[in-house]
């Protein structure tokens, strides 16, 4: 064929082709296509306006092809589905409500358990090299002491390894300066946390800079300070090059950083050189010994860790002279990513912001499924008993011409849109409940955020095929009907199904497990509470001792002891309830001198006294005997043992600097107790006097009737002898709530889990036992006409609930124990686990379980026969 | 009389397709009328119209080739069925015999 023939706008053409009549669809395009084909050769934009005119004025009857036929009546049909699942919800509000009601329950709970785990696991992951940041731990085995893993180096590691390692592409050292007070003009502040770091830090980590030099590089005159602290210093951020006086040094501000996030394991307001820290810069960069700042890496791609742990050994041997040293030490790189998640085995981890357990994000999202399960169970349990009220609509669906999978594609419809009311439902819960559970766990969960995220896309499609797996057993269990049969009027689906039953067993044992796991968690927690941990924490508040306040210590405490509700004060190195630093110490044997490194903390001399540490033997400090200040120590229960003498006192000890000939004695031993967390066994411990160093720390004791008095008395008193630093508090118990805090945290999640999981358990047994029961009615008619009491129904009915969740019982213990056995070994102090909390756990499920269906039960037995067999 | 009564439109279609013989298709009869008539002939108002007389069986229709320029569809051609002749020639029959029945002075009177 000749000639090119102009091609209509398609979407006419197809609108055409869609609602023409098939038998004149073929010449009235024809004239349509030839009509347009002319017009276009004059005016191609016209033309095509007329044609979409043309078509228009063909879409009139006569021309419109029939459609009632084909797909008018799907559309019907479809309509039809959504007004029965509808008729179907509000004709018994009460499956549906407990329907979808659990199923609610079970989405708002995964929502939160996911923003949860998304939450912990974007935890330092804004560095865009987060990949190849290392830090690096050591493990210690030091004679004497419980091996450690610890977060801490030694200053000289960071730069000789980048020597020596080619693995090692850069070092960073972050080194904590604690607060120090600041000045700027004759203005005083306090800066919080100080931090001296390498001037790398800044390119290794990516902390957003708001002004000034992005580099990071630093010497010993220039600072970067945070957002916050600029702004309480200088009443603005735009500071670049304005100066403030730190401890005699006048540093000037090189950058202004944006606050630290929360999800940041490294906290800081301010970044100096680490150099500031030292006196002799030249020789920090060799300096091998003392443990006390951490060290990160960023690694080469290439690198592998244990080829680098093989070396490890020689290098520290090399640079610590010691041949032996290996023996204490053994280094260990740990990923950026473990820091946050995998590091509650490692002690002295002070610059570990928020350190979570990681293993308990596998924990939550199990218990995000199993929360799931137990919701979809009830949806399927539910649907499934019910079928004999929809067996006759089956019936007659099938009877009128519908094929099985349309059938199935009603139910599966059913069930996605419940899916879907849950879903929106869930949405509502968990923006209403959300303010209070951050209050609750400490977080900082946003559902705005959520909502506007992606996120709400997948949670849909994920409700959506949550809707689609749930219907699928109901919808081939209710579309294999055959309608002979349930059209007789022998009803279908009266048979006991013993997936149902496993379905309950299943739920009921999920329950039990959690009841159980959170009556051990909570007994667990509430045992550190209450453990005697031989000293005493009540209403004693720690105040530091910074300049001033560290020399006039001693009047500071006289005049304080003369206030009505202080006590007692004392004073120490370090503050109890974390581990206590290890130094080297030196015991004399028959055998010679023998080395071993307890923890040890110096302390004031009547320490014991004002924390009612008891003695088991020997004396306490005394300032009568001059010896007492450096030269006489006092040591624990497990330091004793440690030694092995038969009686340590009289014993002579000494820190590893004494000279052989000049140590101190033992006066004292105490009775053990956990001055370290009880995550961890009671460490040997030695305490020493050395007043002329003094203490980091004051201990005041207030009465414990009126504390806000006492705060106010010891402030006064603290403001009278310091002018150079504010007064600074913190009351021992809540530094110990801190110390329990990611514990008691998983103690409230697993609560409330426990409690949803038995909720949305005992309302699908409620629903389940009122079908049954109202199934039985004819039957327990005919038993009481017969001579049945009320009591036996009552038991007849209750049995089979009871049989299953038995057997529910009986599955569930024993995984509960496998991993309640395995947490619980991570706490040196630990209940064991009483049996008789399984039988608790398991009576309350039955309980729960038996007043949900109680109601009904006692509504049958108590029912009068005629009613029921009146219609027959 | 009854159901052949045909309407003022469709006669003038059944007309033209008449005058066009063997190339009576859509196209074709709506340029006949426009040229011959000068009246606007739009496609929906024509191919319905055709539709209903050819089962009314006064048309009947057959497929023709197909060309280019119609994007490879075929034409239908219309012709004009004994039936359809015999209606045509009753209301042609029928107009003439009013015609003659009109009295002269019934049309002169306007003349004045």
């Amino acid at each position: 064929m000749k000639g090119t023939f102009a091609k209509p706008p398609k979407i006419p053409l197809h609108f055409l082709r869609w609602f023409c009549d098939p038998d004149m669809l073929e010449d009235i395009e024809g004239d349509l296509t030839e009509l347009f084909g002319v017009r276009a050769k004059n005016k191609p934009r016209l033309a095509k306006f007329i044609f979409w005119l043309d078509v228009l004025i063909m879409f009139r009857p006569g021309v419109i092809r029939n459609f009632e036929y084909q797909k008018l009546n799907n559309y019907d049909m479809f309509k039809n589905y959504l007004i029965a699942a509808w008729r179907n919800l509000m004709k018994n509000k009460r499956f549906s409500s407990i329907n979808i009601f659990s199923l609610t329950l079970g989405i708002a709970a995964c929502i939160i358990i996911f923003l949860f785990v998304k939450e912990e696991q974007a935890f330092d992951a804004f560095h865009s090299r987060k990949d190849q940041i290392y830090r690096l731990c050591e493990v210690q085995s030091f004679p004497g002491t419980n091996t450690q893993k610890v977060a801490l180096s030694m200053p000289g590691m960071g730069p000789t390894m980048k020597e020596e390692f080619p693995e090692i592409e850069t070092y960073a050292r972050f080194w904590s300066f604690r607060n120090q007070p600041a000045r700027v003009g004759d203005k005083h502040f306090m800066i919080d946390k100080v931090r001296g770091v390498d001037s790398t830090f800044l390119s290794i980590f990516d902390f957003p800079i708001i002004a000034g030099d992005p580099s990071g590089k630093m010497d010993g005159k220039e600072a970067y300070i945070t957002r916050s602290t600029a702004t309480k210093l200088f009443g603005s951020i735009d500071v670049v090059g304005q100066q403030f006086e730190m401890d005699d040094d006048l540093l000037s501000v090189k950058g202004v950083l944006e606050d630290v996030p929360d999800g940041s394991h490294l906290q800081f307001d301010m970044l100096c050189s680490i150099y500031l820290g030292t006196d002799d810069p030249a020789d920090f960069d060799h300096r091998f010994g003392s443990n006390y700042l951490n060290t990160y890496f960023i690694l080469n791609d290439g690198a592998n860790l244990e080829d680098m742990a093989q070396r490890y050994p020689e290098y520290l041997s090399r640079m610590m002279d010691n041949e032996d040293i290996n023996d204490f030490y053994k280094l260990f790189l740990q990923p950026l990513e473990d820091v946050h998640l995998a590091s509650t085995d490692i002690e002295h981890d002070y610059n570990n912001h928020r350190k979570f357990n990681g293993t308990y994000i596998d924990v939550f999202v199990l218990i995000g499924v199993f929360i799931l399960i137990i919701a979809s169970v009830n949806f399927m349990n539910l649907t499934t008993a019910r079928a004999s009220t929809r067996a006759k609509e089956v019936g007659v669906r099938k009877t009128i011409g519908a094929l099985r999978n349309q059938l199935f594609f009603q139910f599966i419809l059913e069930s996605t849109i419940m899916a879907l009311i849950a879903f929106a439902l869930a949405i509502v819960i968990d923006f209403i409940s959300i303010p209070s559970l951050n209050i609750l766990i400490d977080r900082d969960f946003s559902m705005i955020q959520f909502v506007s995220s992606e996120f709400i896309v997948v949670a849909f499609l994920f409700t959506l095929a949550l809707g689609i797996i749930t219907g699928m057993y109901p919808a081939l269990y209710l579309s294999s009907f055959r309608p002979v049969t349930v059209l007789k009027g022998l009803k279908s689906g009266e048979k006991k199904s013993l997936f149902r039953s496993s379905l309950i067993v299943l739920q009921f044992g999920l329950a039990v497990g959690l009841i159980v796991c959170t009556l051990v968690v909570v007994q667990q927690l509430n045992y550190m509470k209450n453990k005697d941990i031989g000293y005493s924490t009540d209403h004693i508040m720690v105040v530091s001792l910074n300049y001033d306040a560290r020399d006039n210590y001693q009047q500071i405490k006289d005049e304080l002891l003369k206030q009505s509700s202080v006590l007692g004060v004392t004073a120490s190195g370090q503050r109890i309830g974390n581990n206590f630093h290890q130094w080297g110490f030196k015991v004399k044997k028959d055998t010679g001198i023998v080395d071993f490194t307890p923890s040890n903390v110096v302390v004031d001399y009547d320490y014991l006294d004002v924390y009612d540490i008891k003695l088991k033997d020997g004396r306490t400090f005394s300032k009568e005997h001059a010896k007492d200040n450096g030269l006489a120590f006092i040591v624990n229960e497990a330091f004793a043992k440690e030694i092995g003498f038969e009686d340590p006192l009289g014993q002579r000890v000494g820190h590893g600097w004494y000279p052989d000939d000049s140590l101190g004695t033992i006066i004292g031993v105490t009775e053990d107790f956990n001055f370290n967390s009880l995550h961890y066994k009671v460490n040997t411990l030695s305490m020493v006097v050395h007043s002329d160093w003094g203490y980091s720390e004051m201990s005041v004791k207030l009465n414990g009737s009126n504390i806000a008095q006492g705060i106010k008395e010891v402030e006064s008193v603290y403001n009278q002898f310091v002018s150079n630093y504010p007064f600074e508090y913190e009351f021992l118990d809540d530094h110990f709530a801190e110390l329990y805090k990611a514990d008691n945290q998983l103690g409230s999640i697993i609560t409330i889990i426990a409690v949803l999981a038995i909720m949305i358990g005992g309302m699908g047994l409620f629903g389940l036992a009122s079908i049954s029961i109202n199934r039985r009615i004819k039957e327990i008619g005919i038993r009481k006409v017969l001579g049945a009491s009320s009591k036996d129904l009552m038991v007849l009915l209750s049995k089979n609930f009871g049989i299953l969740i038995l057997i529910s019982f009986v599955i569930a213990v024993p995984f509960t124990w496998i991993y309640l056995a395995g947490w619980l070994e991570g706490f040196a102090y630990r209940i064991s686990i009483n049996p008789l909390v399984f039988l608790l756990g398991g009576v309350m499920a039955l309980v729960v379980a038996m007043i949900t269906i109680s109601l009904h039960v006692i509504r049958a037995a108590y029912s009068n026969p005629v009613t029921s067999l009146r219609y027959e | 009389m009854g159901k052949n009564t045909i309407g003022e439109f469709e006669e003038i279609l059944m007309l033209t397709v008449g005058v066009l013989y063997k190339e009576a298709y859509g196209i074709a009869i709506k340029e006949e009328i426009e040229s011959k008539l000068k009246r606007k002939v739009s496609v929906g108002a024509m191919r319905t119209a055709l539709k209903r007389l050819e089962k009314k069986g006064l048309l009947k229709s057959h497929l023709g080739e197909a060309t280019a320029i119609r994007g490879g569809k075929r034409k239908r051609y219309f012709v004009v069925t004994p039936l359809g002749q015999k209606v045509l020639k009753e209301v042609m029959d029928t107009r003439k015999q009013l015609w003659e029945s009109i009295p002269d002075v019934a049309f002169d009177l306007k003349l004045i």
